[in-house]
């Protein structure tokens, strides 16, 4: 019988930020350690980052907006109270930012899309989504996404919102609620109505099986 | 809503398709090095722009005049209040101008005596004025002055009295 051997957890010293707990890395940063900050970042800067391309549909808004995002956040840390966790709070500020920057760029679609990873093509849910069985089936990986994201930039941003913080990252109803200071019963509309919305846009294009 | 999450299947299916787009590689690796230089420019050279320190301090002032780029039909609607606003002052203030400049004024042709304002406020005043010939007015220039026969006629209705020094006899 094989183990399998995973690789061993690097040993984080606690008292170097990498090692710390979030708590600690927002006191410090709060008396202005940029190193500990700096650590904060790293840890949040890719779901950041993807909640706003997922929102924009391109890569150099995105870039900017997770950017000042953290900015922000970084000038506003005294503000911060702790009544939620500093995940949630910087996803707030993340989320306005984009929602008031999308209201004025109203209209001005420009998408420079990222590539898709070769890890798609493996991925189980899209083998069987492209598979002969799915009205899907005759678009190729990249024009799906093409589609896909046209469709969702017809949605109002509050519904993009949901979407996206939703189905394509996984985040409960309650966080949403709290990210977008709603409650959990506008969030489950706002995301039926918006799935609503895209199957109906990409059933224009979508043959049947 | 498991019935209707049932319905979406291959939609959310589809949209897992956004977890693999992603940026450019190594992107990542100097983002945070980015941001912390960025607050680090920042707080040297004081590079905060007017509108930036504005929105972190009042942030509500700038939430509020977001409603403004995103609704222009608001502009107007507050345009229209603060022009309502600022006539309704200047009605205001005019009528209650004229309404203190007809209270204060007095006509010349009137005796002071004869006003009741002037009885009401000043009666020891009206007194005075009756038997000493100092006319009473509302101006505080004018109200004591004395009139030119003050001292040319010291015995008549003067305010002087002559004193005396007698000595005492012993």
């Amino acid at each position: 019988m094989s183990m399998i051997m995973s690789e061993p957890a690097p040993i984080q010293d606690a008292n170097t930020p990498a090692g710390m707990l979030e708590g600690d890395l927002v006191k410090r940063a709060r008396r202005g350690d940029l190193a500990a900050y700096d650590e904060l970042v790293q840890r949040y800067q890719q779901r950041i980052y993807a909640t706003v391309y997922h929102m924009t549909a391109n890569h150099e808004d995105a870039n900017d907006l997770a950017q000042e995002s953290f900015i922000k956040a970084f000038q506003a840390l005294k503000s911060f109270r702790g009544g939620s966790s500093f995940y949630t709070w910087l996803y707030r500020i993340a989320v306005n930012k984009t929602i008031n920057f999308l209201k004025q760029r109203k209209n001005k679609h420009h998408f420079s899309l990222n590539d898709i990873d070769f890890n798609a093509e493996n991925d189980p849910d899209l083998v069987a989504l492209t598979s002969d069985k799915t009205p899907f089936r005759a678009v190729g990986l990249t024009e799906l996404q093409k589609k896909l994201n046209e469709a969702l930039m017809r949605l109002s941003e509050p519904h993009r919102m949901v979407v996206v913080l939703h189905d394509v990252q996984g985040q409960s109803h309650d966080e949403i609620a709290e990210i977008m200071d709603c409650n959990i019963g506008t969030v489950r509309s706002r995301l039926f109505y918006a799935r609503q919305q895209l199957q109906g846009y990409l059933a224009e294009y979508a043959k049947p099986a | 809503m498991n019935e209707n999450d049932n319905n979406f299947t291959e939609l959310k299916q589809l949209l897992k398709l956004k977890r693999h787009e992603v940026p450019p590689p190594g992107y990542f690796e100097n983002f945070s090095g980015q941001v912390t230089s960025r607050i680090r420019a920042g707080e040297a050279g004081g590079q905060r722009t007017f509108a930036e320190r504005l929105e972190a301090e009042v942030p509500w002032a700038v939430s509020f005049l977001r409603i403004f780029e995103t609704r222009p039909g608001v502009i107007g609607a507050f345009a229209t209040c603060v022009c309502l606003l600022l006539v309704s002052v200047v009605v205001h203030s005019s009528r209650a101008d004229k309404a203190a400049r007809l209270a204060m004024s007095i006509p010349s042709s009137t005796s002071v005596s004869g006003s009741p304002m002037a009885s009401m406020a000043a009666p020891a005043l009206m007194a005075a004025s009756d038997s000493s010939g100092i006319i009473a007015s509302t101006n505080p220039v004018t109200s004591l002055e004395p009139v030119s026969t003050l001292f040319a006629q010291p015995g008549s209705g003067s305010l002087f009295q002559p004193a005396g020094f007698g000595v005492p006899a012993h």
